[in-house]
């Protein structure tokens, strides 16, 4: 019994350090990572607007074509940060109520997401996916209720009932002088079971893995640095991967509405905003700076 | 003692909350014998994971005829899949809640087992991940899985069906997925008068055996196997839904050459499908035979066995009437209830 008490009253004088700790205590364990995303086109913010708007960001493509967002959304999942050392430090990547989030420009609180725990340490990288992973993109209400309910919601519509899938990215806008719309929508298709080779495999997989150096280390510890995160909207049309014209009609060729709600015209687009997977793997992202 | 002393009566009162009394009742829940007809394509993999049982099918058709699937109580799965109809309906396309029109024609229920794709598009490959698809699209039922779940957990006659099924009460989307896909695993049309002509027990008609001969010759290669559908994607310019969700199995694949694709359909019970066409373009059988004879729109991926042949079909009018002779051979009155 004497042990007991001796266990009980060292873990009450640990827990009483740990609520002692503050920020300028050097040996803290553990602190937050702020991550938070600017969306651009080039280097200024975007301001979303309707054809009509007289204060909506224009911008140009290399095609030539002038375009403005009225919606912009996308989701971030599977985040890890890595130490200098090489060590990856996965943040609730197989969670998506704790680990994902959804990014819309018409939001500012949505912009910035606070990584919480992250140990203390030097980290020179950061990697995360535009989108959901397959194995997690189900629309699984059970497991994730929380992210289930945000994507979901009526003002968000980040979902793709009929691929079972969240939407990866839902752009809507205007382009050309004459403000034709425009709408952009990605997520995955794919259907199957990995590894079962009884079952076939198909679709698209619109996830994108995105890898980013930090210009200095990001320094874990008795504070809590914040990553700037750049998405620049100018390469959705004009990408490493592709130079996109928009197109209005019903023909296969037809991009910018209708059926680009569906697999067919989406794998540009994709590639452009989240890198082709193989030789482009930032896409429209870069690391602004990072505030130590 | 004395940690032990204030915690021993805490763990005893946790205990005694807990349903000692409680013997679960263990049902007997044999697999169904299914009469599979010999002549059919080899069943679906997935079948034999999740193989129809007693009270897996009767509860599967219980929550079949659910409404409270949807947001507002008023639509079930039957509402759109109509036993009378092949378990389709006559609408051009799906109405879901409040009217709201769906992208597509309600494709009908009937020998999914022996399917490799489901949907127009083939979107699905199993069934058993289909049943949430219609749950959470607004254009359907517009609920949600755990919102369904919330409004019939607590109805003593799905307690009972969970607990016969699965050994015990629990209502999970699993399960929910699980047992209408059973229920629809045994919805197995093969006893029309085309399959009793085959098995020697009726004869055709004059005109019903010269339908079927030039059926052979020039319907055959896409709607072959006893299913009637060779279960590949075609373009065979039919006129094309704009919207903008609309891609055919290119919808799915990405694939520019499977653009406005779609599942080459099951002829069976054919008579009660209409209208035909993935968004319902053709009112009857002998709108769809004039068009093919007509001439169907040009396109890049057009089936060559349209482009081949001058984008067309040509069918004479006798050989029309003969062909839907044949084709409402394939009805089956057992199966549709007529």
């Amino acid at each position: 019994m004497r042990n007991l008490k001796k266990y009980l009253f060292l873990s009450a004088v640990s827990l009483a350090f740990v609520s002692c700790s503050s920020d300028d205590d050097a040996s803290a364990v553990a602190n937050n990572v702020t991550l938070s995303f600017k969306n651009t086109f080039g280097d200024t913010e975007i301001i979303l607007g309707g054809a009509t708007s007289s204060s909506a960001s224009v911008n140009t493509s290399d095609a030539g074509q002038v375009h403005r967002f009225s919606e912009l959304k996308y989701v971030i999942s599977n985040i890890r940060l890595i130490k200098a050392d090489g060590t990856e430090i996965p943040y609730n990547v197989n969670n998506l109520d704790k680990g994902a989030m959804v990014i819309d420009q018409s939001k500012s609180s949505s912009l910035s997401y606070i990584m919480n725990n992250i140990p203390t340490g030097e980290y020179k990288q950061i990697k995360f996916g535009l989108g959901v992973r397959s194995d997690l993109n189900t629309l699984d209400q059970t497991r994730f209720p929380n992210f289930y309910a945000t994507a979901g919601a009526n003002d968000t519509e980040m979902m793709w009932e009929w691929g079972t899938g969240y939407r990866f990215t839902k752009i809507e806008g205007f382009y050309d002088t004459d403000n034709k719309e425009m709408s952009i929508h990605t997520g995955s298709t794919v259907e199957g079971t990995n590894g079962d080779e009884s079952t076939y495999i198909q679709g698209v997989d619109a996830y994108r893995n995105i890898v980013l150096d930090l210009p200095v280390n990001a320094v874990v510890g008795s504070k809590a640095p914040k990553i700037n995160i750049k998405a620049d909207f100018d390469k959705l049309l004009s990408g490493v991967s592709n130079t996109i014209t928009l197109s209005t009609g019903n023909g296969m060729g037809d991009n910018a509405t209708p059926n680009i709600h569906t697999a067919v015209q989406m794998v540009k687009f994709v590639d452009n905003i989240g890198g082709n997977g193989t030789t482009d793997n930032k896409g429209m992202f870069s690391v602004l700076n990072v505030e130590n | 003692m004395k940690v032990f002393q204030k915690i021993l009566p805490l763990i005893f009162l946790l205990a005694s909350c807990s349903k000692d009394d409680y013997e679960p009742i263990v049902y007997d829940n044999p697999e169904l014998s299914i009469n599979i007809p010999v002549v059919f394509p080899k069943l679906n993999n997935s079948f034999y994971a999740n193989k129809p049982t007693k009270y897996g099918v009767a509860l599967g058709e219980k929550l079949f005829h659910e409404k409270r699937f949807s947001a507002d109580n008023t639509i079930s799965c039957a509402s759109c899949h109509i036993q009378s109809s092949a378990f389709a309906d006559n609408n051009v396309q799906a109405i879901g809640i409040e009217g709201r029109i769906g992208l597509r024609n309600t494709p009908p229920i009937q020998n999914l087992a022996f399917m490799r794709f489901y949907n127009w598009d083939g979107s699905k490959l199993s069934l058993e991940n289909q049943p949430i698809v219609p749950i959470i699209t607004h254009e359907e039922m517009d609920s949600s899985i755990l919102e369904v779940i919330g409004k019939i957990q607590n109805d003593a006659s799905y307690k009972e069906l969970f607990q016969k099924t699965f050994g015990d009460e629990n209502i999970t989307p699993e399960r929910i997925y699980r047992s209408i896909a059973q229920y629809e695993y045994t919805l197995i049309s093969a006893n029309s008068k085309y399959d009793k002509v085959k098995r020697n027990e009726a004869t055709f008609t004059e005109n019903e055996m010269q339908g079927y001969q030039v059926f052979q010759q020039k319907c055959a290669t896409c709607h072959s196997t006893e299913l009637f559908t060779d279960q590949t994607f075609r373009n065979i310019g039919f006129p094309i839904n704009t919207n903008s969700n609309e891609a055919g199995r290119a919808r799915v694949t990405g694939n520019m050459d499977e653009y406005m694709s779609f599942r080459v359909p099951s002829l069976r019970n054919v008579e009660y499908t209409s209208p035909y066409g993935s968004f319902g373009q053709f009112a009857t059988l002998k709108d769809v035979l004039d068009y093919f004879d007509n001439g169907v729109l040009g396109a890049d991926n057009l089936d060559p066995v349209f482009k081949n042949n001058g984008n067309r079909i040509p069918l004479t009018e006798q050989e029309k009437e003969i062909l839907i002779s044949f084709m409402k051979t394939l009805s089956d009155v057992e199966f549709t209830g007529h």
